[in-house]
């Protein structure tokens, strides 16, 4: 590690707390703690949030997007901001820690420097800390799901571990997505057995009585304040994930029914707040945001964003903290006569590296990994580049992950889906099997080859397509592309819906609407659509065999889709670059 | 919603489902003529003012374009209100159904569910006693899905 003093006190200025890891703390154990407790303490209230954590109970490297693009009137502001235009829209300091987590920029380099991100049991140590400088009775800690779901851990365990880390961590609150992929009688089972924390949701009704699932909202007293929060899941879960896992429910945005129940809470329960923790997407929620009055603070999840600021539609705050669990939101409240006359909010970053980790939870992390260890650490092969997931259309792991399907299907097109989680692997680094699961670790991860029809093909396409460029976040399914490998094309981001795509070439050939191709894909509901479809291996399993035969990948860093009216990954707002 | 009037609803919705068959998918300009022509049989040639006393709540995204629960009410006095008439834009056959309330019916209110066979504008059009049409519309999205 090369770090210098001054680092080290900008790093645990953003830290927030006092740093306490291995070599830093040995050079620079002179340093007095009041010097890095950079975060001023506000009023009565700390609100602690986490989003989209994906079950990463140790420390990864995460890289976050080199492409971010969505409709140009949307790019450029927070929900659509990465890179340079991210480092310049937060005026962050170049090769700081704030731009090893925040950014692609630099990434390999910085993350030599500051290593890897995350780990609960490091997250830990800032909750509480966090907690004996408040009182418990000070700190409600909210949890906007996707909590579950990411790794082997969480898979083999059906969850088990997750819940139990989360009860470890002292989660109040939390709403979900993924958690629905282990069915709706898991879910059941985990919240009304071992979760301590309070599962709501607003937007979940019984098809057939059209009855809440869960109780819409909570109120708890905080730091004398009585606040009431709504939970809303994340609204497309239904058609985004295998409809059989919530057979019987039915989701959605529910905007009606959200008003009304914010109208309860401030008129008949005279709570003094009104929060929303929500997995709907950043976009969507400072959409939904500028149609509902009365929510005084959104807790968002979903689209992974790491946002630094909040930022305000009319009296509504908005934050978001990143993903994977390289973050924990702190916001620190005064309120008075039912307003909020002054906060303070940081995105701590969870650096691994300078943070002591909290015993108890790391126990915990090392009993749910001890029967899967030996499975999961066994070395399958190296990388030559940067294997990452985010991407609007490309990635590098998802590549590696294509060919293995190719190989085993000897399918024409491979689809991979444009999921936000993952991981990250330097190049050089060896692969593990953690690591594949890191990428594929799904309750529906059965690979299918299925034909379909070219014209029929294009359709769908448009279609995802549509649910990631439109115009209106609340059509919006706060995904990326799916990836396609065997099929190069182009796209005009702007062009109406169904027309955005062109130019297609199929293994170097024109592309044929006419023709049948043979496709193959995992973790979506496409083989529905398609005629003959055959089933084979687990994804997991097929990369598996296929980076122990490779022994080495390099898969190259170029997309196969080439944006007609934005020429880079991270413009600035109105689709310009920088 | 109680389950009384859920279940005359769910009744209501099955007939509606069996007349609204998926047809392959025609050109934009034919679905708008056939969309006025629809709309044209039931106002007789007057054109529905957009009003917010009439509210149409649809989905943004449909879970299942066979099954599209909407709700539809005029915020008028139930007297006032001869009937409130459902069109798909984008179906096959735009015209779904008409919902006459009565007095015992206490408000101009109607929810079911509708079959859309892909990504339309759903137009409710309140009819009141005294001739004139408003409406209330709302885009829905049928999508296969697939991001996560």
């Amino acid at each position: 590690m090369n770090l210098t003093r001054r680092d080290f006190l900008e790093l645990a200025a953003v830290l927030g707390l006092t740093a306490t890891g291995g070599d830093a703390l040995a050079k620079l154990n002179k340093l007095k703690p009041e010097e890095v407790f950079e975060f001023k303490p506000v009023g009565n209230v700390t609100l602690l949030h986490i989003c989209d954590l994906h079950a990463h109970l140790k420390p990864l490297y995460f890289r976050e997007p080199s492409t971010l693009l969505s409709h140009p009137s949307l790019v450029g502001e927070p929900g659509f901001l990465c890179g340079e235009a991210y480092l310049d829209y937060y005026g962050i300091k170049r090769g700081s820690i704030r731009q090893y987590f925040d950014t692609a920029v630099d990434f390999v380099e910085l993350a030599h420097k500051y290593g890897k991100m995350g780990g609960v049991a490091y997250m830990a140590t800032i909750v509480k800390n966090i907690i004996a400088e408040r009182g418990r009775d000070r700190v409600l800690f909210m949890d906007s799901g996707d909590t579950w779901q990411g790794t082997a851990v969480a898979l083999f365990t059906k969850a088990k571990a997750i819940v139990d880390v989360q009860n470890a961590l002292g989660i109040d609150v939390m709403v979900g997505h993924w958690e629905f992929t282990y069915g709706k009688d898991r879910v059941m089972e985990l919240i009304d057995n071992h979760l301590k924390a309070e599962f709501i949701s607003q937007n979940i009704f019984d098809e057939m009585w059209e009855e809440p699932v869960f109780k819409p909202y909570t109120i708890r007293e905080v730091g004398g304040v009585k606040i009431g929060v709504i939970g809303n899941s994340y609204p497309y879960t239904p058609i985004a994930n295998p409809r059989e896992f919530i057979q019987g429910w039915t989701f959605g945005i529910r905007m009606e029914n959200l008003q009304q129940i914010v109208d309860e809470l401030r008129n008949d329960k005279k709570v003094d707040l009104v929060v929303l923790l929500s997995h709907d997407g950043f976009a969507l929620d400072i959409a939904l945001a500028k149609n509902i009055k009365g929510i005084d603070i959104l807790f968002s999840g979903h689209t992974h964003d790491p946002a630094p600021k909040p930022i305000f539609v009319g009296n509504t705050m908005i934050v978001i903290a990143g993903s994977h669990g390289k973050y924990v939101g702190r916001l620190d409240l005064e309120v008075k006569n039912r307003k909020i006359v002054r906060y303070n909010y940081k995105l701590i970053p969870v650096a691994s590296n300078f943070i002591k980790p909290d015993p108890e939870v790391e126990k915990l992390v090392n009993h749910y990994y001890k029967p899967y260890e030996k499975k999961l650490s066994q070395v399958i092969g190296k990388t030559e580049t940067l294997l990452y997931k985010r991407d609007t259309f490309y990635s590098t792991f998802d590549r590696v992950i294509s060919e293995a399907i190719r190989e085993e299907t000897d399918a024409e097109i491979v689809f991979t889906p444009g999921y936000r989680w993952g991981t990250t692997v330097l190049p050089g680094e060896d692969i593990t099997v953690d690591n594949v699961y890191e990428m594929t670790a799904i309750t529906y991860p059965d690979v299918y080859r299925f034909e379909m029809k070219g014209s029929q093909l294009k359709m769908i396409l448009e279609d995802i397509a549509d649910n990631v460029f439109n115009e209106n976040p609340l059509y919006q399914q706060g995904g990326d592309m799916s990836r396609l490998l065997g099929m190069e094309y182009e796209i005009k981001i702007t062009a109406p819906m169904g027309k955005r795509i062109r130019n297609i070439r199929v293994n170097g050939k024109p592309f044929d609407p006419n023709r049948y191709y043979v496709l193959a894909a995992w973790g979506g509901n496409l083989h529905r659509a398609g005629r003959n479809p055959k089933k084979f291996r687990p994804v997991y399993d097929i990369v598996i065999d296929y980076i122990k035969r490779e022994k080495v990948v390099k898969p190259p860093m170029k997309s196969n889709v080439k944006v007609i009216d934005i020429p880079c990954g991270c413009p600035k707002k109105g689709g310009i670059c920088p | 919603m109680n389950r009384r009037s859920f279940l005359k609803t769910t009744a209501v919705a099955a007939s509606l489902a069996a007349v609204a068959p998926i047809v392959n998918v025609k050109s934009a300009k034919a679905d708008e003529n056939k969309f006025k022509e629809a709309l044209n049989k039931i106002t007789g040639g007057k054109t529905p003012k957009t009003s917010s006393d009439v509210k149409l709540v649809a989905p943004n995204i449909a879970e299942n374009g066979a099954v599209v629960p909407i709700k539809a009410s005029v915020n008028l006095p139930v007297e006032q209100v001869k009937a409130i008439h459902v069109f798909a834009k984008d179906n096959p056959n735009p015209y779904v159904f008409s919902f006459y309330p009565t007095t015992q019916n206490g408000e101009a209110f109607i929810s079911t569910r509708i079959k859309l066979a892909k990504t339309t504008e759903v137009y409710a059009v309140a009819e009141l006693n005294d001739g004139t049409f408003l409406q209330a519309f709302k885009k829905v999205k049928v999508t296969i899905g697939g991001c996560g």
